[in-house]
């Protein structure tokens, strides 16, 4: 599921994809305009020192081909490839940058977005819009920065200058001194020197010799002095290696939207690289013959009503018309709801959004999901629902306290919609590992996983004892928590109260510690006496707490 | 940090502030409709008439011999609406029609052609009977979801969708509908009597679910 980024969000990368070879996308147009999208590489200063680093049409990659152009592609109007860990110690910093090419100003754009895709999926998107902008013609969209770690930033911040004026904020030259190279309004192409002037080479600083690479050449000599074309965008995926092979696979089976996906397909293979999930929503089926009758809504994102003056109202997904002509030129349901859509993978558990997540139940050998009764939202195809019980050990467990854990057990071909009281939910991928959760917070989980029930006792637990499954072996467990949780490591003196406990790690061995002198008016409605657990545990164990006493 | 949440320019008739509260333009002679209980702010002239003849006639079916659960807001002005934190999501209607749950409606424009009605066999299912609001026409349509919703598109093939319905926020109005009982008394889904039932969709659309089953109308519990 890919993170919403919103103006001057960061987030590490690491947070975002595991993977450090990253696409990255950028979708900007407005009617009539064209645009220069270019990376920077910048070194900590956030001086162009080094313009082979610069990488825009003339200059499609980097010396160690770090960063790449890679042409428009996937419903992008520009698409870089960036490998994180080839970038040399130089290089902190990539600034992505849109600058008009021509007239224009920033606040005809349509919405459009800047995003992140590792693995054939996409991790980070920050969308905005021309209403963000005023008369600017250019535009830092997002960084991607060192700081201790790699970093993605979504910036959105205007420039005025064209890319001349944004080149010379990064310390690159124009060399180009007279003052007329400020691009005029009418003058064509945004860095376009005046007509008649010498080819203004982009020069480096004189410290820095011209690479061997191809100079970055910014002559666009005007007046008529044979005037080369613009270059056109470098046909990089072919040679780079860098599309999918033609038939690799057939994503688009599982890419499709849950329907009566076919059971029978082969295993998703993970998409190559090149395979961008589509840019604005996954393939949906044809617009139903109109309901109610009506025309069918118009695709995001054509909307005949933003005229080239007209800021494009409303977020960037509901763009709706603008208030006062609401009425006629309605953008439609569709559009309204393309944000919610469901988010069609290839995999066994994909989590739709933070608190909503789907089980295919014909991937992964066609196993069974254990889920907690109740915890069904919606399903599609030939599912079959059974109730299982939690055993003879549970029912032991449940005939003392009366909470037996109540299981269903989700067999069949189709997708399950898992969610439960809209906590959040976290899919837990085990690899031969054992973890320990807190019965509560169990949602579901694969069947192939041995669980068992687990009892700690202690004195002062409500109920006795607290209640948990200890999971083994290969496969997902989705626990759910109320609010976002911490993970922390075990310490000597790693204490959790045993109601907000969530989960830990099976090697962590558990005592429980009763502190009876806190004050009875320190808890209102409390007894005074408090339970905590205290975890011991080699390095590398971890408890989950979350930020909700149950 | 109070400056960050400082209303942004409107841009639409309806807007959502953050992901769970809904700001409306009102103007002179476009009303709207709304939940009762349900407005938190308003700036400028706006009027609230609880109750009007016409919604009573309207929600007749809806109602339990109280007042109406919606009022008609009318004025100029920014009209603020949440329901106890739900996440809001605005739809843009465009000649078109949508089938919304009777709790989660929150607000909707008062030119569309809406009607209460009882989904056949399917009334004494959830709790307090399952009523859903059909709004269509052109205009602009706010519902409420506990949690951030998903949509999902019913195929055109054999199999149906499925859905609990206390989860079920809205749905085209296209799609035909049924209950649909699991008779094994063994396979307890859904929450609470231990009587199992979905209701199943099919045909060509979309259905929008919400990630809780929590289906209590916070709006009319208060009172």
């Amino acid at each position: 599921m890919a993170r919403e980024f919103q103006r001057g969000h960061k987030a590490k990368i690491s947070d975002l994809t595991a993977g450090t070879d990253l696409y990255v996308g950028v979708r900007i147009a407005a009617p009539g305009l064209t645009f220069d999208i270019s990376c920077f590489g910048l070194d900590a200063d956030e001086q162009l020192s080094d313009d082979r680093y610069f990488v825009f049409f003339n200059q499609p990659k980097s010396p160690e081909e770090s960063i790449q152009l890679l042409g428009p592609q996937a419903g992008d109007t520009e698409s870089f490839r960036v490998t994180l860990e080839k970038i040399p110690t130089a290089v902190r910093k990539l600034a992505f940058t849109a600058t008009i090419d021509g007239d224009g100003q920033m606040s005809q754009v349509a919405p459009g977005y800047i995003r992140l895709v590792a693995g054939g999926e996409e991790v980070a998107r920050y969308a905005f819009t021309g209403a963000e902008f005023s008369t600017e013609r250019a535009v830092m969209l997002a960084d991607i920065y060192f700081k201790d770690v790699w970093r993605f930033a979504a910036v959105g911040q205007g420039f005025d200058g064209g890319l001349a004026a944004l080149l010379r904020n990064f310390g690159g030259e124009v060399a180009e001194d007279e003052p007329a190279a400020e691009p005029a309004p009418q003058a064509a192409p945004g860095f376009a020197p005046p007509p008649g002037g010498p080819a203004p080479a982009f020069a480096p600083p004189p410290a820095a010799t011209p690479p061997p690479a191809p100079a970055p050449s910014f002559a666009l000599p005007g007046g008529g002095a044979t005037p080369p074309p613009l270059p056109p965008p470098p046909p990089a995926p072919g040679q780079q290696g860098f599309t999918p092979p033609p038939g690799s696979g057939d994503p688009a089976i599982h890419q499709a939207p849950t329907m009566i996906a076919p059971l029978a397909t082969p295993p998703a293979q993970a998409p190559p690289f090149g395979e961008v999930p589509p840019p604005v929503a996954p393939p949906v089926p044809p617009p139903p013959p109109a309901y109610g009758g009506g025309p069918t809504p118009p695709p995001f994102p054509q909307q005949p009503s933003f005229g080239a003056q007209q800021v494009p109202p409303g977020p960037p997904m509901a763009a709706g018309p603008s208030y006062a002509a609401a009425p006629t030129q309605g953008a439609g349901i569709q559009v309204s709801m393309q944000k919610y859509r469901e988010q069609p993978t290839g995999q066994r558990w994909t989590q739709q959004n933070p608190k909503m997540m789907r089980a295919d139940l014909g991937q992964g050998g066609g196993q069974a999901v254990l889920a907690r009764q109740g915890s069904m939202v919606l399903y599609q195809g030939k599912v079959e629902f059974a109730y299982k019980g939690a055993g003879f050990r549970g029912r032991v467990v449940g005939a003392m306290t009366g909470q037996e854990m109540q299981l269903m057990r989700c067999t069949g071909g189709g997708q399950v919609f898992f969610a439960e009281n809209a906590a959040y939910l976290h899919p837990v991928e085990l690899q031969n590992d054992a973890l320990c959760v807190s019965a509560e917070n169990v949602l579901a989980f694969d069947e192939g996983l041995q669980h068992e029930v687990r009892r700690i006792e202690g004195h002062g637990i409500p109920g006795g004892a607290l209640y948990t499954m200890q999971f083994q072996g290969t496969g997902t467990v989705v626990v759910k928590t109320h609010g976002t949780p911490v993970v922390l490591p075990v310490t000597p003196t790693t204490y959790a109260d045993s109601n907000a406990i969530v989960a830990w790690s099976a090697g962590a061995q558990v005592i429980v510690s009763t502190q009876v002198r806190l004050r009875r008016s320190a808890y209102p409605g409390h007894s005074g006496e408090t339970v905590n657990l205290q975890f011991r545990g080699a390095p590398g164990n971890f408890i989950v707490v979350q930020p909700y006493e149950v | 940090m109070i400056a960050g949440h400082a209303p942004k320019p409107v841009t639409a008739r309806m807007e959502n502030h953050g992901s769970s509260m809904l700001k409306v333009a009102m103007a002179t002679g476009q009303d709207l409709f709304a939940r009762t209980g349900s407005m938190v702010a308003y700036e400028g002239f706006i009027q609230y008439e609880p109750n009007p003849p016409a919604v009573r006639q309207m929600a007749s079916a809806w109602l339990t011999g109280e007042s109406a659960p919606v009022m008609k807001c009318s004025g100029d002005g920014l009209l603020y609406l949440a329901d106890y934190g739900a996440d809001v999501v605005c739809l843009n209607l465009n000649n078109e029609s949508v089938s919304v749950n009777g709790t989660n409606l929150l607000a909707f424009d008062a030119h569309l052609q809406w009607g209460v009605e009882r989904v056949k066999g399917l009334a004494k299912f959830a709790g307090q009977g399952l009523f859903n609001v059909a709004v269509s026409g052109t205009g602009w349509v706010a519902i409420t979801s506990r949690g951030t919703p998903i949509v999902v598109d019913c195929g055109s093939g054999a199999d149906e969708t499925y859905v609990d319905p206390d989860a079920l926020v809205a749905w085209s109005s296209g799609l035909k509908m049924k209950a649909k009982r699991s008779f094994k008394a063994s396979s307890l889904i859904g929450r609470g009597s231990g009587e199992a039932f979905q209701i199943a969709f099919s045909g060509q659309g979309f259905v929008v679910v919400q990630p809780s089953e929590d289906s209590t109308d916070r709006l009319r519990a208060r009172g």
